[in-house]
């Protein structure tokens, strides 16, 4: 049914689209948590710099990664030179271009699912002789776990539909960084690459509306609990 | 034993009391917004306060000289709050072992099956808390703070969001904690007739102050005490002698003046002197003496005043002691009664409480 290079298309988002959850939701969660439960200096300067990428043009967001993390960039060069760990132009700085853009996404919805858990919730809690890290794994987790899975969600579709960042900051590099958008927009500046247009995004609809689907299931699941 | 030295101020408001409990229950008493909550709160360790000391038994839980400040979860203070706050994502079990399994065993001083038997949880373990009605889930709160073997108990009106009903059947699980347990309580309420079934011993708050710390009978003198009481649940306290013992069916007689009262069973020898409490609310208003009427209990009396106390129209009648008696609008006006009116006070024997010795 899939060519050999769809299938390579579809896999390589995929995999991009799962690390670029795994690298935003820890983020997110401790940053949720910092917002909606701390009050400190500056916390409207940390509320606008997490929520930057959202507004931000995703190829400026794909140049400051661009920046941060080439080879000769301050923290590529640092993760190459400790760890022999190559960011740019791989796949895994796609999944990192993806989290970037995704991650005020997450951010919200876990914030707001935080924000909702009663915290007196979490007194009680302490005063049953729990202390702030289990109340918070317990309790305030536990009730926010709705919310988190919205925010993978989000953070997971948005990561498919990743292009601007991933284009400036990884290039499309078949087999490497090309996935489902990057592919489309090939096939789309080449002659008669019409069919091969139709077949991806008909692909990256079945995939965007699946991901849908599967995430109200389980929040519905969740909720029944 | 527990002491507290404390001042906070917050937003508008600022809170400082210094006071001590050595009794098993110590109720606080107060208008809304007197800091009442805010005391708790301060004695669990949800609040910081800005100077002061407080101490449980030998701890010192908070002092401001020493920069010690426990936090919540080592200060062994179980706090029981309005709302139950029961983790709505735990089954009743797991919300009664929430503290509970946290406790290494030799610190335990409660065990499960016992305080699920005195709460009367058994048939509910399996639950979610969104499936208790709202006396059950006041219940698995009691239990669960009860579990975590507190030194010292905090409820924060337990019984408020309750119906009457409601709160008079969790008002012996409060008691069997009180007497059985041996857990010292510092019972937060509004309402003097939940107050008197628990304990005489009232610190009374206001405006962030401790009007009045003591017995309540004293207390209650106190002329900024009395209009608070009486606005609250409007309970009339009145002094009484025992003067028979008709056994557990029919109840006992006291007096009241040269009048003959009948109260439920109470266990006071006759001659002794002791308090009754009647709510405002239970007496009826009659002009006449009322005929072929099933209640024991009419106080012949005349009105003193009639005043509208924050929308609930209350008559001061004289039957030797000032009486506060509660009437729709439309009875007053019905009735067309009138200060220096005669009237007859008609109580039913059941809805007088007993209440602490008078001596």
């Amino acid at each position: 049914m899939l060519t050999s290079e769809e299938w390579m298309v579809l896999g390589l988002s995929l995999r991009v689209g799962l690390v670029c959850v795994l690298l935003s939701l820890p983020a997110a969660v401790i940053l949720g948590w910092v917002l909606a439960r701390r009050e400190f200096r500056g916390k409207v300067l940390l509320d606008g710099l997490c929520h930057l990428p959202l507004v931000l043009p995703p190829v400026v967001t794909g140049y400051v990664l661009l920046l941060l993390f080439s080879r000769r960039g301050v923290l590529g060069g640092f993760l190459e030179q400790t760890m022999g760990f190559q960011v740019a132009f791989t796949w895994k700085g796609a999944a990192l271009a993806s989290a970037a853009v995704a991650f005020p996404l997450a951010l919200r919805a876990i914030r707001l699912a935080i924000e909702a858990v009663d915290p007196r919730l979490e007194h009680a809690a302490r005063t049953l002789g729990a202390g702030r890290l289990r109340v918070f794994l317990t309790v305030t987790l536990r009730l926010a776990a709705p919310g988190l899975l919205a925010g993978a969600l989000l953070a997971f579709a948005r990561s498919l539909g990743e292009f601007g960042a991933t284009i400036t900051f990884v290039s499309n590099i078949a087999g490497e960084t090309r996935t489902l958008p990057l592919a489309i927009f090939t096939y789309i500046n080449r002659p008669g690459g019409d069919a091969a247009v139709a077949r991806l995004a008909i692909l990256s609809v079945i995939l965007s509306f699946a991901a849908l689907v599967a995430g109200e299931v389980v929040a519905r699941r969740m909720r029944r609990t | 034993m527990l002491s507290i030295r404390v001042k906070r101020s917050l937003p508008g408001f600022a809170l400082e009391a210094a006071v001590e409990c050595p009794y098993p229950v110590t109720a606080i008493f107060g208008p809304s917004g007197a800091g009442k909550t805010t005391l708790l709160d301060l004695v669990a360790g949800l609040l910081t306060p800005d100077d002061g000391e407080i101490r449980l038994n030998e701890r010192v839980l908070f002092s401001s000289e020493t920069g010690l400040n426990l936090p919540p979860e080592q200060r062994r203070v179980g706090y029981v709050f309005q709302e139950d706050l029961l983790f709505p994502h735990l089954t009743v079990m797991e919300n009664l072992r929430y503290g509970y399994d946290l406790l290494s065993t030799d610190s335990r001083r409660f065990e499960v099956g016992p305080v699920v038997d005195l709460m009367g949880l058994s048939g509910l373990l399996d639950r979610r808390p969104a499936r208790l009605s709202g006396g059950e889930r006041q219940r698995v709160a009691l239990g669960r703070a009860i579990l975590a073997s507190p030194e010292l108990l905090l409820m924060d009106e337990p019984l408020a969001s309750l119906d009457q009903e409601l709160k008079d059947r969790i008002i012996p699980y409060l008691r069997h904690i009180r007497s059985d347990l041996g857990i010292p309580i510092l019972y937060v309420s509004h309402s003097v007739a939940e107050i008197l079934e628990l304990t005489g011993q009232v610190i009374v708050l206001k405006a962030g102050r401790v009007l009045a710390h003591g017995d309540f009978f004293h207390v209650v003198r106190h002329p900024e005490v009395l209009p608070l009481a009486e606005a609250h649940e409007f309970e009339n306290v009145l002094p009484v002698e025992v003067v028979a013992q008709d056994g557990a069916r029919k109840g006992c007689r006291v007096r009241f003046g040269n009048q003959d009262l009948r109260v439920p069973p109470c266990d006071r020898p006759v001659g002794s002197r002791i308090f009754i409490g009647i709510r405002a609310n239970d007496i009826i208003l009659s002009r006449k003496q009322p005929e072929g009427l099933s209640i024991r209990n009419a106080m012949r009396g005349r009105i003193l005043d009639m005043q509208d106390v924050d929308g609930k129209q209350l008559v001061y009648v004289d039957v030797g002691k000032r009486l506060a008696v509660e009437v729709t609008l439309e009875a007053l006006e019905e009735l067309g009664l009138e200060v220096g009116d005669p009237v007859m006070c008609l109580v039913k024997a059941h809805s007088i409480r007993i209440g602490p010795n008078a001596d």
